[in-house]
C-alpha cells in the first residue's frame, strides 16, 4: 500500500527507515572521525514523524541560532537533507580543522564557514551514497548551501518544501558522540511521499 | 508588557483590547497581524505556504489565502469592521541561497500571495518587513498596534 501522509508508515516502514538512519549517519561519522582524527560515534538514530510545531520544539526551540547546510536531492529520491550544526559542533569542527573556537556565530568568516559547509557537505554525501547503495537508486546533490540564522527558520525549509503534502515533517537523522561527549549535530533527510514510496519498494518492504 | 500569546506554523490567534501575539523564527512563511484599532482587535496568523489546493483542507492556516479569509471572518464575527482592519506584514525571506534555483523562492511566492490576498479582501497593507535571507520574530501589540521584528545580526524594528 502507497502511503498518501507520512503518519500512516507501519512498523515494518519505520524500522527499514531506522535501519537507513543507522547506516547513513554510520557511514556519516566514519568520514566524521577521519575528518577531525577523532574517535566519532553515532547515538541511536531516529525516526520522528512529527508536527510541525513539534518539530520546532523537538529541535530546541525556534529562536536559538544555529548554523545549516541543506542540500537537495533529486533523481529517484527527491527530498531535502540539513545538517543542523549547533555551537558545540561548530567549535569541535573549528578546532580540529583550523585550531581555533568561536563564542559566537557572529565570529564565523569565510574560511571558517567553509570549513563547516565541507564537513556538512561530505556527511550528507556519505548518509546518501549509503543509502543509494543500499537501495540501488540514483540520487544527485545540489551544491551545498549554508546559512546562520535561527533553527526555527531553518527546519521551516523542508517543511514548506513538503507542506502541500501533509501536516508532517517526517526526519531521518541521529546525534553523535565524539570522545564520549554527545555533540549535538543533527543530520536529519525529510524525502518526500513519493520518493519514500519508491524507496519501500524498491526495498521490496512494500508488497504490492 | 502585558501577557504574551505565542502563535505556531499554520496557526492563529486573536487577542481583544490588550495583549501581545507572539510568533518566532518566520524564514518563508509569513506572520500577517491584522488590526482594528476602533476596537482593539488583533490578530496574527501564521501562514507557511501561498495557495491552499489541498483537498478536505483541514487546516486553513497553513495557507496565505484560506488564512487571511478565515482570520477576517473570525474578527469580524467578534465585531471588526472590515474598513477599519489594517494589515502589517513580515516574513518571507529565502533561508538558503543555493546555486540552480532547486528550491524554487517560497517565500516570494508567498508575499505575492498574501499582497493579492488583503488586496482582493479589501484590506489595507501599512506596512511591510519582508524578504531577504533573514529569519524575523514577529510581536504584535494588540492595544496600539505596533509590531516589533527581531531578526539575528540586526538592531530591532518597529513597523
Amino acid at each position: 500500500m502507497a502511503i498518501k501522509s507520512y503518519d500512516e508508515l507501519n512498523s515494518l516502514e519505520l524500522d527499514t527507515l531506522r535501519e537507513i538512519g543507522s547506516m547513513g549517519t554510520g557511514n556519516a561519522a566514519t568520514a566524521l572521525s577521519q575528518m577531525l582524527h577523532r574517535e566519532v560515534r553515532i547515538t541511536l538514530p531516529e525516526v520522528r514523524i512529527m508536527g510541525y510545531n513539534e518539530a520546532i520544539e523537538w529541535i530546541g526551540g525556534p529562536e536559538e541560532i544555529t548554523a545549516g547546510v541543506l542540500v537537495k536531492l533529486s533523481g529517484q529520491i527527491n527530498g531535502i537533507m540539513l545538517s543542523v550544526q549547533q555551537l558545540e559542533f561548530v567549535n569541535l569542527v573549528l578546532d580540529s580543522a583550523l585550531k581555533k573556537k568561536i563564542k559566537d556565530y557572529s565570529e564565523l568568516k569565510e574560511l571558517e564557514s567553509s570549513a563547516l559547509v565541507e564537513v556538512g557537505n561530505i556527511m550528507i554525501s556519505t548518509f546518501i551514497n549509503a543509502l543509494s547503495g543500499l537501495a540501488g537508486m540514483d540520487v544527485k546533490l545540489t551544491v551545498p548551501a549554508f546559512t546562520v540564522d535561527m533553527q526555527g527558520a531553518i527546519l521551516a525549509v523542508p517543511m514548506a518544501e513538503y507542506g502541500g503534502q501533509s501536516d508532517y515533517i517526517m526526519t531521518i537523522g541521529g546525534n553523535f558522540v565524539c570522545d564520549n561527549k554527545q555533540v549535538p549535530c543533527r543530520l536529519l533527510m525529510s524525502p518526500d511521499l513519493r520518493s519514500l514510496n519508491a524507496l519501500f519498494r524498491k526495498l521490496g518492504v512494500n508488497d504490492e | 508588557m502585558s501577557e504574551k500569546r505565542i502563535i505556531g506554523i499554520a496557526d492563529m490567534k486573536l487577542a481583544k483590547v490588550e495583549g501581545m501575539l507572539v510568533t518566532y523564527a518566520l524564514g518563508s512563511c509569513i506572520g500577517i497581524c491584522l488590526h482594528d484599532p476602533a476596537i482593539k482587535l488583533g490578530a496574527l496568523v501564521h501562514i507557511m505556504l501561498p495557495l491552499n489546493m489541498e483537498t478536505g483542507r483541514k487546516n486553513p492556516m497553513k495557507y496565505a489565502d484560506t488564512g487571511i479569509k478565515e482570520t477576517l471572518r473570525q474578527m469580524e464575527a467578534m465585531g471588526a469592521r472590515r474598513d477599519r482592519i489594517t494589515a502589517k506584514i513580515a516574513g518571507g525571506a529565502k533561508m538558503f541561497e543555493e546555486s540552480g534555483g532547486a528550491l524554487g523562492n517560497i517565500g516570494q511566492r508567498n508575499i505575492e500571495s498574501v499582497h493579492l490576498n488583503l488586496k482582493k479582501e479589501g484590506i489595507r497593507l501599512l506596512k511591510e518587513d519582508v524578504g531577504g535571507s533573514v529569519a524575523r520574530t514577529l510581536l504584535f501589540d494588540v492595544s496600539s498596534g505596533l509590531c516589533c521584528v527581531r531578526c539575528y545580526g540586526r538592531p530591532e524594528l518597529i513597523i
